[in-house]
Formats: structure tokens, sequence, C-alpha cells
């Protein structure tokens, strides 16, 4: 460990993995002081391990019904949450849900803020008319309430779980754009960026390998942050029937089933429901740890 | 032939409601292998000229010849190999998110020169930098160093021009003098022909042949090295600026 | 008695790069008289005039032996108490006029507010003393300048309206920290003037700070040299020339003179003892 430790805290790093590496380090060096980002990142954890370990942590088969059994209260017969109006398994359902929220989670983010980072750059970097229509285009995307847009997508679509993730990409990406050219409008006029045009670099290397790599901290960040509105659009489409469809466990859909019997049986919709607000939590503190860590601007000296 | 030939040079910015003439009719000429200087208060339009040579800033008027070609715009690879710039803030001309390696192998890779890894380090021993300070981040350098690893960027490509916009008024007095040795002991390694902007007249006094001086955009006047030392200069702005010089305080107080 | 002793400072700073001492032992006095502090970057001058008003953020720390100005210790005193003295009693000039001004305020609002939050004075009367203020540090059309946002003023015009703002309340102690750093050498010359001025006429304590040796013993009575966080030697300003220590000597023999040689410029030798403790 200490010889692990000494390589990464070398001034001198002998190759371009060291130097990364270090600086990763350093990263979480940093991160490890703030007590909340911690609590994020481990929140986050644990739902990446309750998703990959889903069919050993679960108690019981998640679809499998057992009508003698529904409705039971939390802590009864083996079932830590209780059980729902087909008798299944709450606690297993939502461990099962952790692997569709997961699912949609990365699949939104790995397109909605690709696409976003991509025009924001390459509007920002080239101006003029390019600047214009792309921003236009944008701004009619950003006109319309997110999730009104989804559903009117959906509903095009046809519901299901792919359908939901495409709708949510393509009304989460307009805010990456935004945030992508503010930062290329700083970024553009400096004089590093004038250093490398005057080494005869074209618009795509300066875009790609210049312009990118400072307006990602920002963009992830804000992806952290987003990810908490993403499970909750990705639930309120499950709510309304628009996204996963029964009997997969989403707890978006799982809430909705739960509201009938809200009054008598309150668990069956506060089980997702905690689990929602818990993993949209997570995200938020971790967001609010990566901006400490990410930010160009705290990182300068 | 005069290896830059710069005739009535304006350069004029669009400031939304009015123009804003940053340079007028600025003419002058720089043979090769010599070191010529730009000095001037803020706004004198000093800069601007540099960045107006590298297409960094428009040309209204007037025109620029380099070794007796017209500037094309957009300048092209060709100029990048002939014309270099060392910009005047260390702290922001280098990428804050590239190591030393990536910055220096970066015109390498744009203009296709192969054998990245020993230019690289000979571009390093060049500009006095350990070898080890490769893999660093801006960040992890001190001032001089990233003025150090500039100046080695803009040489990667082996120009005959290096353009220097204030290259050490951001720098410690020690730093200032070690990066001052290292330019001087560059050009005459590589024959190379400086334009050099500065404010501190002691500066460019050490470093050129010949001064320009300017205020407000215009050139007011051209000085010899001996006439400069000598204090005969003809107009009383250059003579303000003489007086003003931070290393008269000592002798004049 | 002495308007300031310090005695043993020393401001750290604990990092996850570890522990970083931007400031190790330095200690002076200083009467009403101008006192310059010069040193490279990272020489600790900046933090030591900062310690003076305990404007040092967390995770820095200031500890000394002793810290007094006026009878008063400043180590010991209440946060509330510093906020009495700073401004009032102890004023700070920073290096640049663009960051120190609100942008978005007017100047004229800008010099008034304190007379009329601190001293209680009614807007007519805020209005003649600040128009007084700016004035003395001879701008010719104060009533202009009153109704300017910041930054339609220039560079040496807001550095001026800086030191009118940190003279009105008639401070005691002035800590310049590169106030003309960052102005042609032209103005340069015209606003140390006027500091120059007003620090003799009214009598007040003048800490220095600059990298510019030959500014700082033109201007000065007393020099202290600073490097990495030590003071390596104090000079009488006049008698700078004659300074002994390898430090001193060699940051006056790097500076290139017109009409000086072509030769390579002396660099610092950083080799000796001195550079290690």
């Amino acid at each position: 460990m200490t010889t692990l430790t000494t390589w990464l805290r070398d001034h001198s790093p002998s190759s371009r993995l060291q130097a990364r590496a270090g600086q990763a380090w350093l990263g979480w060096l940093r991160m490890r002081r703030n007590p909340l980002a911690m609590v994020g990142l481990t929140i986050v954890a644990v739902l990446l391990l309750m998703a990959a370990f889903a069919p050993w942590i679960a108690t019981h088969d998640p679809i499998a019904q057992d009508l003698s059994q529904r409705l039971l209260r939390p802590m009864t017969n083996g079932h830590l949450m209780g059980t729902d109006e087909f008798g299944r398994d709450i606690f297993s359902r939502v461990v099962y849900g952790a692997r569709v929220t997961l699912y949609i989670v990365t699949l939104v983010a790995v397109t909605a803020p690709v696409f976003g980072l991509l025009v924001g750059t390459v509007s920002g970097y080239a101006g003029g008319w390019v600047d214009q229509v792309l921003m236009r285009i944008t701004d009619i995307f950003l006109a319309f309430p997110k999730l009104i847009l989804a559903l009117a997508l959906v509903a095009v679509l046809g519901p299901g779980i792919e359908n939901a993730v495409l709708a949510i990409a393509l009304t989460s990406w307009p805010p990456y754009a935004r945030v992508a050219r503010a930062e290329t409008l700083t970024v553009r006029n400096s004089d590093y960026i004038a250093a490398v045009r005057l080494q005869g670099a074209g618009p795509s290397r300066i875009v790609w390998g210049h312009i990118m790599p400072m307006c990602l901290p920002s963009v992830i960040i804000r992806v952290t942050l987003d990810m908490a509105g993403v499970i909750l659009t990705a639930a309120g489409l499950g709510f309304l029937g628009l996204g996963v469809q029964p009997p997969m466990p989403e707890w978006g859909l799982m809430i909705s089933s739960g509201r009938k019997f809200l009054f008598e049986q309150w668990w069956v919709a506060t089980m997702p429901g905690l689990a929602i607000f818990v993993v949209s939590l997570g995200f938020n503190l971790l967001g609010d740890g990566l901006r400490d860590v990410l930010d160009p601007r705290s990182t300068a000296k | 032939m005069a290896l830059i030939e710069i005739d009535n040079l304006s350069v004029h910015f669009d400031a939304g409601d009015r123009i804003v003439k940053a340079v007028q009719d600025v003419s002058l000429q720089v043979a090769a292998r010599e070191s010529y200087g730009l000095v001037g208060e803020s706004g004198s339009g000093k800069s601007t000229i540099l960045r107006a040579i590298c297409g960094l800033a428009p040309i209204s008027g007037g025109t620029v010849r380099i070794g007796g070609e017209p500037l094309k715009t957009p300048r092209g690879k060709g100029f990048s190999a002939r014309v270099q710039m060392v910009f005047q803030d260390p702290y922001s001309s280098l990428h804050p998110r590239h190591t030393i390696d990536r910055t220096l192998s970066e015109p390498l890779a744009i203009h296709g020169v192969g054998n990245t890894d020993a230019r690289v380090v000979q571009a390093l021993r060049d500009v006095a930098l350990d070898p080890t300070f490769r893999f660093r981040f801006p960040h992890q350098l001190s001032g001089g160093q990233r003025q150090r690893v500039a100046i080695a960027r803009a040489l990667m490509l082996q120009p005959e021009i290096l353009l220097l916009d204030e290259p050490t008024s951001a720098l410690d007095a020690s730093v200032q003098a070690e990066t001052l040795n290292l330019l001087n002991r560059l050009r005459a390694e590589r024959g190379l022909t400086f334009l050099m902007v500065s404010h501190d007249l002691a500066v460019i006094d050490h470093m050129c042949d010949r001064v320009l001086v300017m205020q407000h955009g215009r050139a007011v006047e051209e000085l010899a090295r001996d006439d400069l030392a000598a204090a005969r200069m003809t107009t009383s702005y250059a003579r303000t600026l003489f007086d003003a010089s931070a290393d008269r305080m000592l002798d004049g107080a | 008695m002495s308007l300031l002793s310090v005695k043993n400072l020393r401001v750290t700073f604990d990092t996850e790069a570890g522990r970083v001492e931007a400031v190790r032992g330095v200690s002076f006095t200083l009467g009403r008289e101008r006192l310059g502090i010069v040193g490279e970057s990272g020489s600790g001058k900046t933090m030591t005039g900062r310690s003076m008003l305990r404007l040092i953020r967390p995770p820095g720390r200031i500890e000394a032996d002793e810290m007094r100005f006026d009878g008063i210790d400043l180590l010991r005193a209440s946060e509330r108490e510093m906020r009495a003295l700073r401004g009032p009693r102890m004023a700070m000039v920073m290096q640049d006029p663009k960051y120190s001004l609100n942008p978005v305020m007017k100047v004229g609002r800008q010099l008034t507010e304190g007379l009329r939050l601190r001293d209680r004075l009614g807007a007519g009367d805020a209005r003649k003393k600040a128009i007084e203020a700016l004035q003395a540090v001879q701008i010719r059309d104060p009533e202009r300048v009153m109704e300017a946002w910041p930054h339609e003023l220039s560079g040496g015009m807001g550095q001026r309206v800086m030191i009118a703002m940190m003279l009105i309340p008639n401070p005691d102690l002035l800590i310049a920290d590169e106030p003309t750093s960052a102005l042609d050498v032209t103005v340069q010359a015209e606003v140390l003037k006027i500091l120059d001025d007003l620090v003799k006429t009214r009598g007040m304590g003048l800490i220095f700070i600059s990298h510019d040796l030959r500014l700082v013993a033109r201007f000065c009575d007393r020099v202290l040299v600073m490097y990495k966080g030590r003071v390596v030697e104090e000079v009488q300003a006049g008698n700078l020339m004659a300074a002994r220590h390898p430090y001193t000597r060699g940051l006056l023999n790097c500076l290139p003179r017109i009409g000086g040689p072509r030769e390579p410029l002396p660099s610092l030798d950083r080799s000796g003892t001195w550079a290690e403790a």
C-alpha cells in the first residue's frame, strides 16, 4: 500500500498513466474530506452492489405471486418490507428494481450528455450561424416541460423501457448543450487555444482535444445532479404506465400500484418511494462533492 | 530584403456601437536574425500587432509580408512552421488538463512529425528543464518553468520567427533574468528572429537591436539601441517613458 | 511606542499535499514610517501583510509570539474588535483595482457607504467628504468620477479611487500590497507620489509590499527582504546598494538596465546555506 501511495504521490511521474493516476488520487483525497459526498458515494455504491447481487440479496422471487400472502405488513412472515396486492415481496422487488433504475440511469448518462456536449462545444466554438441554428434547436427542446415532451415521445413510440430511455435522453440533452457552450465561450479565447491554433490545428482537433476536456467536469457534475431528475422522470413514466411494463419491478410503477392502498397499506407505495428518495439524494450529494474535485477553477492552484 | 515587412498596418475591432482602432498605420521592418522591440503602455496596440500577424486579430488595412510573401487567411500550416508566439501569462497559455508531454507533442502530431519521444525530451533539455518534468501538469510547475515550457512549445516546429508578447512580465525578477538569458541563447544558437513586445524599456533594451515606441495605436518613434542608451529620443512621449522606466529610479532618487 | 510590533509570526496552511509554511518567524516593529517588504512570489510577503488584518482564510493559521497594534493584542482580539480595526484604523490597498471595487455600484456610492453606515453622516456631508478624498488623490473632476461605474475608470484612476476610499476614515496604518504593479509606468509614478504625500502629511504608518526592489528603495525608509517565508535582510532604503545579503544583491543585479552590457544577466545563486534555512 505504501509503495502504491508513493507511486501516486510522485511529483515527477514517469508515464502518462502515472500522471493521470496521481491526479485522480489527489481528487480522491479532496473528495474524502467532504463527508456528505462520501455519504452520496456510499449510497451510489450500495445501489450498484444491490443491482449486481440482486439474486443473492433478494429473499423472494420478485414476480412470484402468492395471493394468500397479499398486503402483509413489514416484518411479517419473513417479508422485510411487507408484500403488495399480489403477495409479492416488496423488499425483493425494490432490490431488483435497482437493476431497472440503474439501467435507465446508465443509458441516459451515456447518451444525453455526450450529445449535449458535442452540440454545445461545436456551437460555442464555431459561433456565427452554426451557433444560431444549434442554439435555436436547443431552445425548442427547452421550451417544453421535460415530462410532457417525454410523454409525447413515448405516446408516439409506444410504451416500454427502451422507449422511455430514449424519450428521457431526448429531453435531457439541452441543458448539457447550454452548459458546454457557456464553458466553451470562456475557454475559446484563452491563450492556450490561441497557441494550438497557431500551431496549425484544425477545428475538430481543437474542439475534441482541447475544449471538450475543459467542459467535461461541469457536464459530469451536471449529470450527477440530474440523475435524481432522471430517476424521477423514469418513475413518473412508470407511474403513468408509459415506461416499464408490469410485472417488471420498477420503483415508479410500484408506487403507482400502491397508490390504491395508500391509506390502509401505506408500505406498498412508501417503500419504493423511500428507495427513489435515497438514491436521488445519493446522486445529488455525490454531484456536489464532484464539483469540488473536478471544477477546474478550484484546482487551478 | 527584410524578413518581416509591415506596411501601414491597421487593426480595427467592432465593439458594438463603435469601432475601436487598436492599431493605425504602423509600418516596420525586421531583418532576418534581428531582434526588434515594440514598447508602449497598455492600450498602445503593441500586442495587437503580434496577434494580427498570427491571425488572432483582423488586419483591417495595410499589408504584412513574411519573407516577401503576403499572409494568407487562414494562415495555414506553412505559416505555423515559420512563425510561433510566446504569450505573456504562463498561467493561461498552457492547457490546464494536458501534461507537459501532451502540450509539447501536440504540434508534432498536427504536422505529422515522427520521433515524438526523443524530440520532446530534447525540447525540454533545450530550455534547461529536467526530463522528469515531462509528465507533470502545468499546475505542478512554477511560473518560470511554465514559461520555459511555452518557449519549448513555440520551438517544437523549429520556426525562424518568434513573436514574444511580454514573455517575462508575469515573472519574478530573478526568473525574468533566467528567461531572458534563455531566449538570447536560443536566438544565438538557432539564428532566430525576434519581434518582442514589452512595457519595460530596460527589458527591451537588453534584448533588442531596434525599438519602436508606440502610443494609442500609433508608432511614435523608432530608436536604435545606442540612441536609447544615450537618451537621444526626439519625441516627448518617448522621453517620458524613458524617464519613468523603473531602472532610472535608483539613479534619479 | 511603536505603532505595530510583530514577533515571530508564522502562517501555516494544512493542505492535502501536506503542511505548507508560508511565513516562518517574521519579526519587525513599525512606527509612523514607511516600511517596505520585498520578495519574489512565494516569499510570504502578501501573507505577512494580510496577517496584520487577520485576513487569512482557513485552512491557513496565524501564530505569533506577539502581534500588537497600538496596544491592542491582535492575536486575542475578537472578530468584532477586528472589524472595528479594519478600515477605520488599519486599511489595505490591493494590487488590482478591477477586483477591489464592486462592479455593480457607482464609485460615489462605494465611497460614501462607509461614511453613512459607520459614521452616520447625512447624504450631503458624506458626499462632501468623498469629494474631498478624491481631490486628495488628485482626481481633477471628482464630481464626474463619483457618478462613474468602476469599469469606466482606467487602471490608474481606479487605484486612486481605492486609495481615496481607504484613506477616508483616516487610518493609522496603511498596508499597500503591490498597489502599482497593475499600472503603466508613467501612471505608477503619479500614484506613488500621491501615496507618499498622503502618508507624510497625515503621519500614517505604511507597509509597502512589492516585488520591485528599486521601487521600494526609492519609496520607503526601511526595507525587509523576504525569501521563503523568512526575513533574510533588513536594510535602510538609502543604503540598499550596500546590501550585504547574497539574495538582496542577486535581486538587484539580475535586472536589466538601459544601456547595460549585452552579456547574460547574472542569475540568482540559490545554492548558499541561506536558501535552505
